[in-house]
């Protein structure tokens, strides 16, 4: 038998079980934090784990974690992301527009920090800083990729602390990437800088500097 | 004991409150400790070490190693970061030395920046810390040209850039490796120690961090002597301390008391007591990450050693008097909503789980939780401490598990069903 702790109950269950199967047999109230129940496609058993002898405390969804002896969980609320990100699927079909629309939602992509604290928290190990920075520099076929296998579990939210909701972009570049076809993200991006004034064109300077 | 005879001793008394005006404090004390520290400039480390001088921004580490360790390391290129980021809860005695006294500050400074040989001196302050920044900027364009900041130059091998920078004036950037990042110009992400500044800091050149108020001491130290410090303290404690003081009491303000003043003295006799018809209930010491202090700890001589013997820490000295009828478990909750906004990002486990508390503490006050719910409390502060590169998530269970065991029946008493 294993021997851990849930919440600050003592659960002692069978090799193999996973977390919340073990939450279960404590006899802890699956009330909340539990939805698809060992499938990983919910993400609603967010939780913090630290495992025997290791100072790290990771994050991971209970229901693919196997139990250890002496592993310490706690679970994990949903964060829910400061305000709704909302737009309607006709903002999906040009993708000449796409980036625009990704910059209106989603504004405070452009200020990720780097700290990689999304990279870390994701129980899924996707690379959701990178993920992030795709999407606020114009690529949103890239950023879709980046965030093809998230299951929404919200811990990115939990963690980002300039509050991208970084989940809910890569949503949203995977619906605009389903939806529609996707310009050159190069060819977007100087576009976005030539219209924001970022880069400024001389017109007359093939005629007036010819020799 | 009128309270007046006893406060505002050295750092704030009123000679030295000439705000950013050079040839005021010159024309005083000022100026002096600089001008000794000149003539014998290897001596200061280990007169430091003599005096006792201990880092007042709330570590206590002694001064005189961190020097040390920076003076002997062979790279030319040393940095002295004046902290000034003060962020804490309750905490509001530097942004009176920069704003009323920068010239002592930055005296200090450059006392620091003679004893390790530094080539680069930085005034970091926290922009939020009202008028602080503009005066220190002030003080800083006096000294640009004054001989005295040559002479410093010449006896560190090269000349000396005196310099004031904003910090970032997030919490967490008063993080001692946090500084570093911000001074490289980068968000202010704490970094894992090894290595210490000292050795490795700004621009990977050592780098002293010393807060404001240590600085501030040091030129009085230097002036006055080793024992002339250690006699201003009480119970064997050495030189003064600030003492931000606030809550729920008579007279709140910032008081400059000798070291291993009791904590008593400072509430009913300095604070004029409490508030009408309140009665002392607890107090969060700074910022707030530290034990509450209560009824039992009241006759605590307030320096690092007795403090810690008890328990808790002096921290920045920062004290937040709470009376009965105030919800311990709302103001704990309050504290660590606001470490949980502070944290940077970087360790997952300290972002989320100061979330998870802070509405754990929430569900909590607001009585909707259950036995559950604080068993889950409980557990996360026991899962959490060390889970992060810096000291933030350590301090925000520290409140909270210490108000656990010390108020343990307001928790129990909030809990549904009772």
């Amino acid at each position: 038998m294993v021997n851990l702790t849930i919440d600050g109950r003592p659960a002692s269950v069978p090799e193999g079980t996973t977390i919340v199967l073990a939450a279960a047999t404590a006899g802890i109230a699956l009330t909340t934090n539990v939805g698809c129940m060992g499938q990983g496609v919910c993400g609603a058993c967010r939780a913090l784990v630290r495992r025997t002898g290791e100072p790290e405390v990771r994050t991971a969804l209970a229901c693919e974690t196997p139990v250890e002896d002496g592993m310490q969980v706690s679970f994990l609320d949903r964060v829910a992301p400061r305000r709704p990100h909302a737009y309607s699927e006709t903002d999906l079909v040009d993708g000449w527009t796409a980036y625009e629309r990704v910059l209106a939602v989603f504004p405070e992509a452009v200020r990720c920090r780097h700290c990689s604290g999304c990279d870390r928290a994701c129980p899924k190990g996707l690379e959701v800083q990178k993920g992030v920075n795709l999407a606020a520099s114009g690529d949103i076929a890239g950023a879709a990729a980046v965030f093809d296998l998230c299951v929404m579990c919200n811990l990115c939210v939990a963690a980002c602390p300039e509050h991208i909701a970084p989940n809910h972009l890569g949503l949203f570049a995977r619906r605009l990437a389903a939806a529609g076809t996707q310009r050159p993200a190069d060819l977007i991006r100087r576009l976005h800088e030539i219209t924001s004034g970022a880069m400024t064109i001389d017109a007359d300077a093939c005629t007036d500097k010819q020799p | 004991m009128a309270p007046e005879m006893t406060t505002n001793l050295v750092l704030t008394a009123p000679e030295h409150r000439v705000g950013a005006d050079l040839d005021a404090w010159l024309s005083g004390s000022g100026g002096l400790g600089l001008r000794l520290a000149l003539e014998t400039p290897s001596g200061l480390i280990s007169l430091m070490e003599a005096a006792g001088l201990r880092g007042l921004g709330g570590a206590g580490f002694p001064t005189f190693r961190k020097w040390a360790a920076a003076a002997a390391e062979p790279d030319p290129e040393k940095v002295v970061v004046c902290n000034g980021n003060e962020d804490e809860p309750g905490t509001f005695k530097d942004v009176f030395l920069l704003r009323e006294t920068p010239h002592q500050v930055i005296e200090g400074a450059l006392i620091a920046g003679l004893a390790i040989r530094a080539r680069r001196v930085v005034l970091y302050v926290n922009p939020h810390a009202r008028g602080a920044f503009d005066a220190v900027a002030k003080a800083v364009a006096q000294w640009q040209e004054h001989p005295l900041l040559a002479a410093v130059g010449a006896a560190v091998g090269g000349p000396l850039r005196l310099e004031a920078m904003r910090s970032p004036g997030l919490y967490i950037g008063g993080e001692e490796t946090a500084v570093v990042s911000a001074v490289e110009g980068g968000f202010p992400f704490p970094r894992r120690k090894p290595p210490f500044p000292a050795a490795s800091g700004v621009g990977g050149h050592p780098t002293v961090i010393n807060n404001v108020e240590t600085l501030a001491t040091v030129s009085h130290i230097v002036r006055h002597g080793a024992a002339w410090y250690r006699g201003l303290g009480r119970n064997g404690a050495a030189g003064t301390k600030l003492f931000s003081l606030s809550g729920d009491v008579q007279r709140p303000g910032l008081y400059e008391l000798p070291m291993g003043t009791p904590l008593s003295e400072l509430i009913f006799v300095h604070g004029g007591g409490m508030l009408l018809g309140k009665e002392f209930k607890a107090v969060f010491t700074g910022g707030p990450s530290n034990t509450l202090l209560t009824r039992d700890e009241l006759d605590v001589p307030m320096d690092f050693e007795s403090v810690r013997a008890r328990g808790s820490r002096l921290g920045t000295g920062a004290m937040i008097v709470v009376s009965e009828g105030t919800s311990i478990v709302r103001k704990v909750a309050e504290y660590v909503n606001f470490f949980a906004a502070g944290s940077c990002g970087q360790c997952p486990p300290c972002k989320t789980g100061s979330y998870q508390l802070a509405h754990l503490l929430q569900r909590i006050d607001t009585g909707l939780a259950t036995r559950a719910d604080l068993d889950a409390v409980e557990h996360l502060c026991d899962l959490l401490p060390g889970s992060g590169r810096c000291g933030l998530i350590d301090g925000a269970v520290t409140v909270v598990a210490s108000s656990l065991q010390r108020f343990r029946s307001e928790y129990e008493g909030q809990l549904a069903g009772g």
